[in-house]
Formats: C-alpha cells, structure tokens, sequence
C-alpha cells in the first residue's frame, strides 16, 4: 500500500512513467513466453507439447507486447476518463502509475511464462491476479484520493473493462489460429 | 408521433404493453424458426436412414434417461480435424427419425455420431460396466445398472412405438406386434449397446468434406 | 375498511426458498463438479449418477434459485412502483408454493431419470403443464396488478419483469410439444435438425429472457432504489428495452454453428447476436451512470458492491457471449469448457451476484432490522469475486486448450493428439474449477447463514402504498 499512498501525493510525468514502468511491464512476459516457447514448446495439458516456429513466435510475441502495452495505457486512459466521473484525480501520468502498480504482481508471475505449460502458468498467475484485484480495490481510492465507496464504484467498473478485454484477446487469438496463424489447425 | 411519444402510449396501458412485448418477440421466431419447421428437406431422412428397431429405440430413450447427451455430442461438424477424427460429417436427414435431437453441446467425451461399429459389443459392454478396465484416465460414470434390468422394464414398447407412428415414423402393423418379442430377454445394457452400434452406419462410409 | 398493506409475506417466503434453492444447487453442481476429478463418487447409484446430477444442478440453479428470486422480487417491486397490494394474493401464494412443489418434483424426477432430453427444459410433460399453469398464475398475478396501478406510467423494471413472463410462456410452451407415451415419457413434437432449431431458440431465449431480461428488471428497480435516484436515461432505456426485446430472438442458432441446419439459419444466429451487444450493453451503461454520481447518499454496503460488480461480469458475459457466436471463434469455442465458463460467468458472476445484492438490500427491509452481520456479507463479497474469478479462469483453460487440441494437425496432416490424451490432460482444470465452485459455495453459505438469522424470530413488516397512507 505504501505505493499508492506515496502516489497519492505524487503527479508524475507520464512519459516518465512509461518508459520507466508500463514499458518494461509489457515487455517481460512476451520475452518470457518467447525464451519458453523455443525451449520447451507449448503443453497445453497434452502429452506432446507443441512447438512453433521462431517466426510465428516472433509474430505473437510482438503481438502479445502490443497487446499488453496497449491493454495497459487503455486502461490507463479508461481510468483517467472515469476519474471525472467518479470525482477522482486527473492526470495520466497518475493513472498510468497506478495501472504499473496494480499490474505489477500479474508481470512478475509471468516469470512462469518461462516455462510454458499451460496449468503451472494457471496456477502461478492465479495468485496473482486475486492480489492485483485486492490492490485495485484497497489501492485506487488512495492512489486517487477518493471515498472507498467511489472507489468501490470505480474499481468495479474497470475490473468489468479489464475482463472484456481480456476475453477480447482470447478470442483474437482463436480467431487468429482458426485464420491460419499459429499452430496448424484442422478447419 | 416520435418513439418516445409512441412508448408513452405502450407504458400507460397494460394490454398494450403486452401485445406489444409478444408481437416484438415473436417477429424473430417467425422469420427464422418457423419456415424451418415447414421446411421438408430438412424433415427428410437421408436414404438409408431407417426408424430405430425397437432394442434400439429402447437404447436411445437409456441413453436420454442416463443423460449421456451432457458430455456426448452426436454432430460431426464438417471440419478437417474433425472429420479425421470421427468421420463422415453430420447430415440433417440421419437425424430425421430422432425426437429429441441428440445433437448435444459439450464434449467432456467424445462425439458419438460416427461410433456405430467402431468398437466390439463386448467392448462396449465392459466400457460401460466400468469404462477404467478400458480407458484408464476415463473419467465416464459406470453403469453397473443398465445389465441387471431387463430392456422391457421401461415404458411398454408398443405404447412407444405408437407415439411415434403417431408423429409420423413409418412403423408397420407388424413391426409393432412384434416389438415385444424383440426385446424379450434383452438387458437395458444389450439395448443400448444396440444403439450405440447403430449410431452413425446409414451413412455410407467415406463423405468426408 | 382495513388499511390497505403491500403483500410482503409471499416475497419473504420466495427469497427463502430462492436461498435454500441456491445451496441445493450449487451443492449438486459441485458433485458433479468433483465426479469429474474422481468418476467414483457416484458410489454406483443410479440418482447420483452425472448424467442426472448435473441435470438437477442446472434446473436447481435456473428454476430454483433463479426463477424463485425473479418471482419474490417481481411481486416485491411491482407493488412499490406501481403504489398498489398485489393484484389476488391468494393467487401468489399459489405461484409461491405451486412453484417450490413443482421444482421438488421436478428434481426428484430428474433423478429418477425423468428426462425429455432437451437442454434447460429437461422436465418430462406433467412437470411442463405445472410449470405452464403457475406461470400463467405468475402472469395473472403480476398484469393484474399493474392494470389497477395508482401509477400513470408502467416503470421500466416491469417491462423486463413482464418480457421475462410474456416470451419464457412462449417459449416453453413452443419447446415441450410433446406426444405423452407414459407419465415419465414422451416424444418431441419435432424431429432431428427442426427440433434443434426450435430448442436453441428455446434454449438460448430462456438465457435471454430469464437469465438476462429477468435480472434486468431487478436491476432496473433495486439499482436506482438504492441509489436513491432516478435512472440515468429514461430514453436509453426504452430502446434498450425494444432492442433487446426484438434482437435477442433471433440469436439462437449460434449454439448450432456448423451443425446440420440451413446455412442462412447460422449466420441470421451469428449476425443478430453481435447486433445484441448493443442493447445488452446499453443497459449496463445506464446501470452503471446511475450510481455514478450518487456517492454523496451511497454507503459502501455489501448489498451495493453486489450489484455494481455483478454489473462488471454482466459486461463480460453480455461481450464474450456474441464474441463466441462469431464463426471462426466457435470453431474452436464450441463444444468445450469455454462454454461452460461463458455460461458460469453470467450464472455466478452477473445472475447470483445481483441476487445476492438484492437479498443482502431486500430481507433487512422485508423484516425492519438490520442485517445480521454486515462483516460476513464482506467477506461473502471477497468469496463471490475469487470464485468467480478463478471458475472463469479455469473454463478458459480448459475450454481453449481442447479446442486446440482437438483440431490440431502435425506436419503431415495427421491428428496431433488423441481425444482420450487431452481428456485426462483436463485434470488439473477440473480440480481448479472444483476449488473455485467450493470458494464461491463457502460464500454463499455465509449468505444462507446470515440471512435466516436476520429473518430469525422475526416478521415481515407490513408496509402501505402511499397512496392508501394518503386516504
């Protein structure tokens, strides 16, 4: 909690706290997952585990990168756009800090990436992502400087943001598989 | 009049407000459901396909009773891996004689369409007892039940099959008179292992996409 | 003349029953759940069998707890908006106890392996008339008692409430044309690909309408109440309402994608269904904007944080459902645990969660105490949202992972994997998926718990329309 309370009193720069934070964030899973993927391929519960080529892997690394560097500044600017409505701290580079604090614990369990075998990486980022929501929650009306119940109110909202988009990447990536790209697939 | 204007209207009066919700909601089903059910093609059976013999449709209302369709799909899509991996994709005239439809929407198993044939009856039987002496990781139930009772416990045979004349199956006179016989001495397992052994065989083999 | 009360007694009675629905449910819903990391615990009985439980889970949770809730806060909030005692009390009581007795039956049936085959109206034909006669009471009932409001205009909540009882009676009664053979047999009206049709129109319509239109009219009138302000947009509302109303119909044919039904049939499915975002998402933003705003009344109470977080998963569930309706999604979707993911994340997430919220606001009211512990409702809260959480986690998982595997092809072409090989690969999935069921059960055993001490010793208040307090 002391990094939301240190931000309460903060308003940096967010171009500061890009490169310094929501940068490095976005990049260690994607460098993660492609290191693991090469040497150990994907066990997606199976057997065989599945390896694909360093050239598909670089695609979806890249893509994953994207994905999570444009996923975090989303949410980050979703998060400024609703402070006003729920009477919060404007600001991006607050909310971009905040979305770096939150999202923290979710990018160090990614370490698991390493080894990517679809249920150990379950049960690491499990844990995880139960301590990132419970910092949303305690974290944002600090951070913010707003009543727990606006917080509540807000938490809540970009928890059903976060949830959309995260099922909106899966279905990407389904779509993407089913397109042809990835692994071979019998459509 | 402007559609707020015309909703002032609808929320006033009770009447209005229910035709209104009936007449919205049923547009859809009118459009789409209903020239379905007027569609012969699709009521047609595929040449082949004939009404269950009566071990087998007593099988089929086992395999409804036991709820086998929650993990059994019975729908070979018409997809490469699929078609590999089951067969000779699904067609709607195999299905025309199957009321409900087994079609299924979950896959804890695997889809059963194309099993017909595909295994031994003894096979079956022993998976069905208790499917771990053959699949070992299976995680399917076992039916010790089905081989104690016999296959004529359930609803009377004829009685079934007169239902079902009566939507339209071709049963004969004398196919009827001789239902009981069929199933005499049968256990509700030699029933649904009679089924299962159906599923799927009118089909001519290859298809394929 | 007696002094004119609102008729509460038979709502307290509905959330009772809903509550001890709820537990019976997920109870069954976590046997089957285990038997499916250890087949054994049938212990060889046929009524414990999965085929029958899971049977039973489904209409518990659907039938009982959904449907009881929908009744008692139905009868609860149209008294209230439209400022009169409910329209044939003796005939609510009948709906309360015709429904709580027909469901037993019902479950018992299933058990005994009673089943018509068809998914969500499992129920053999005596059950299906019950069903239709206390719903046709249902509607008697509820229009009655609008049609004598002291009220000019009808208030949104019961257009959903209504819809709910206008297109479930449609449905139902279309999807269980049966020929009866004996009193526990019969055979569909309809055949192969046409009875398809017919019961994913069903099917996906009872989501719609109950599942989604029903808990949208608990939402619409317990949402503003306990914000203490009017609805957002008056307008949004109303077009959210017909849109949905008119667009959720036709989307039913998505659960048949690639199945032996007219091409045009699918696409009509695939496309309405992403058309329904829009309404279904509508809604959720005039929620959502209604309590923005309003925190100089709100206290952060348990009942509150239900309901805005049940709002959250009601977006999941309203996005990724369309999503998964798209082709080359299905492809992979269907068939697998996503569907089974996608369904708990509206079950646990949107419909128990608004439930909850609405019990934890409603049953204080209903007896004029105060809950009995406001702590355990908190901790119910931090239960409910990692259960849910990690159900939808593990259903993604697993659903994905099959979808892959099942359609995966080597280098020649062959199958990669065989289907028994990514069965027991699917372990570890269900046993996350039976810790998540058993965090989110905990929860709402709490729940259970917490209320029937609040209701303990205690009767329902009797409260007056305004209108009858004026006179």
């Amino acid at each position: 909690m002391r990094g939301f309370a240190a931000l309460a009193d903060a308003q940096p720069d967010p171009v500061q706290v890009f490169f310094k934070q929501v940068f490095w964030l976005a990049l260690a899973p994607p460098v993660f997952v492609f290191i693991g993927s090469l040497n150990f391929g994907w066990r997606l519960g199976a057997a065989e585990p599945l390896y694909l080529s360093g050239k598909a892997l670089t695609l979806i690394g890249i893509g994953y990168f994207f994905a999570l560097l444009l996923g975090l500044v989303c949410t980050a600017v979703l998060s400024k756009w609703m402070a006003a409505t729920y009477g919060a701290r404007d600001g991006l580079g607050v909310h971009l800090a905040l979305v770096a604090l939150v999202a923290a614990p979710l990018a160090t369990g990614s370490v698991f990436h390493l080894f990517p075998h679809v249920f150990v990486n379950l049960l690491a980022l499990i844990p995880a992502l139960l301590w990132s929501l419970y910092l949303l929650y305690k974290g944002l009306p600090i951070a913010l400087r707003i009543g727990p119940e606006r917080g509540m109110l807000m938490a809540s909202a970009l928890i059903g943001c976060l949830l959309v988009g995260a099922v909106s990447l899966l279905g990407l990536t389904v779509a993407l598989w089913t397109g042809g790209i990835g692994p071979t697939i019998g459509v | 009049m402007n559609g707020v204007g015309l909703h002032k209207r609808l929320e006033a009066n009770t009447g209005l407000l229910i035709f209104g919700i009936l007449f919205v909601s049923a547009i859809g089903g009118l459009v789409q459901v209903l020239p379905s059910i007027f569609q012969d093609s699709l009521a047609a059976p595929s040449a082949g396909v004939k009404p269950h013999s009566p071990a087998e449709l007593v099988g089929r209302d086992i395999y409804i009773r036991e709820g086998c369709s929650t993990c059994h799909s019975q729908q070979v899509r018409p997809l490469l891996a699929e078609v590999k991996r089951y067969g000779p994709f699904s067609r709607a005239g195999e299905s025309a004689y199957d009321r409900p439809f087994l079609w299924g929407s979950k896959r804890t198993g695997p889809d059963l369409h194309r099993v017909g044939g595909r295994y031994s009856d003894e096979w079956q039987r022993l998976h069905l007892l208790d499917p771990r002496t053959v699949v070992p990781n299976s995680i399917m139930p076992a039916y010790p039940w089905l081989a104690e009772r016999p296959a004529d416990a359930g609803p009377d045979i004829q009685l079934r099959m007169r239902a079902l004349r009566s939507l339209g199956h071709p049963y004969s006179d004398a196919d009827i008179e001789a239902a009981p016989a069929a199933i005499e001495g049968l256990t509700e397992m030699d029933a649904l292992v009679a089924y299962l052994q159906g599923l799927g065989t009118a089909m001519p083999a290859g298809g394929g996409r | 003349m007696a002094k004119e009360v609102y008729h509460d007694r038979v709502v307290t009675a509905l959330v009772l029953c809903s509550i001890v629905w709820s537990v019976v449910g997920m109870l069954a819903g976590l046997h089957v759940a285990a038997e499916l990391v250890w087949p054994q615990l049938d212990f060889g009985r046929e009524w414990l069998s999965y085929g029958r439980l899971r049977t039973l889970h489904t209409n518990a949770v659907i039938f009982g707890f959904g449907v009881s809730a929908l009744m008692g806060t139905a009868f609860y909030s149209v008294q209230r908006t439209c400022h009169v005692p409910l329209f044939a009390p003796g005939l609510a009581w009948f709906c309360c106890v015709g429904w709580q007795l027909g469901i037993l039956a019902g479950g018992l049936s299933l058990l005994a392996g009673w089943n018509a085959g068809k998914e969500y109206a499992e129920l053999e034909w005596p059950f299906d008339i019950a069903i239709a006669v206390v719903w046709v009471c249902f509607a008697i009932v509820f229009f009655g008692t609008i049609a004598r409001r002291r009220m000019p205009a009808i208030y949104v909540s019961n257009w959903f409430y209504g819809g709910l009882i206008i297109v479930i009676a449609m449905l139902h009664i279309v999807n269980s044309l049966a020929v009866p053979v004996t009193l526990s047999k019969s055979y569909s009206l309809f055949a192969g690909a046409q009875d398809a049709i017919v019961q994913w129109w069903y099917g996906h319509n009872a989501v719609g309408f109950l599942l989604t239109g029903g808990f949208l009219g608990m939402l619409y009138y317990f949402l503003p109440k306990h914000a203490d302000r009017p609805i957002w947009s008056y307008r949004l509302s109303i077009v959210a309402f017909w849109a949905f109303t008119y667009a959720y119909i036709w989307a039913g044919p998505h659960h048949l994608h690639y199945n032996a039904i007219p091409e045009w049939v699918q696409s009509l499915g695939m496309v309405m269904s992403l058309v329904l975002l829009a309404p279904s998402w509508a809604t959720m933003i005039n929620g959502v904007m209604t309590v923005a705003g309003a925190w100089e009344k709100l206290k952060t109470d348990p009942a509150l944080k239900f309901i805005v977080l049940s709002l959250a998963f009601y977006g999941l569930a309203t996005f990724e459902g369309p999503m998964m309706s798209i082709k080359s999604v299905n492809v992979v979707s269907h068939f697998t645990d996503w569907t089974i993911g996608h369904v708990h994340s509206g079950a646990l997430g949107w419909n128990a969660m608004i439930t909850f919220g609405t019990f934890y606001f409603l049953v204080p009211r209903l007896m004029g105490a105060p809950l009995h512990s406001v702590r355990l409702a908190n901790i119910h809260f931090w239960l409910a949202l990692a259960g849910t959480m990690l159900y939808v986690l593990a259903m993604w998982g697993a659903g994905v992972s099959q979808g892959l595997l099942w359609l995966s092809l080597d280098e020649i072409g062959e199958l990669s994997f065989s289907f028994k090989d990514i069965m027991a690969s699917m372990a570890p999935y269900y046993a996350l998926r039976l810790a998540a069921g058993l965090i989110f059960f905990a929860g709402a055993l709490l729940l259970a718990y917490n209320l029937f001490m609040t209701v303990k010793g205690r009767r329902t208040v009797a409260a007056a329309p305004p209108a009858a307090a004026e006179a």
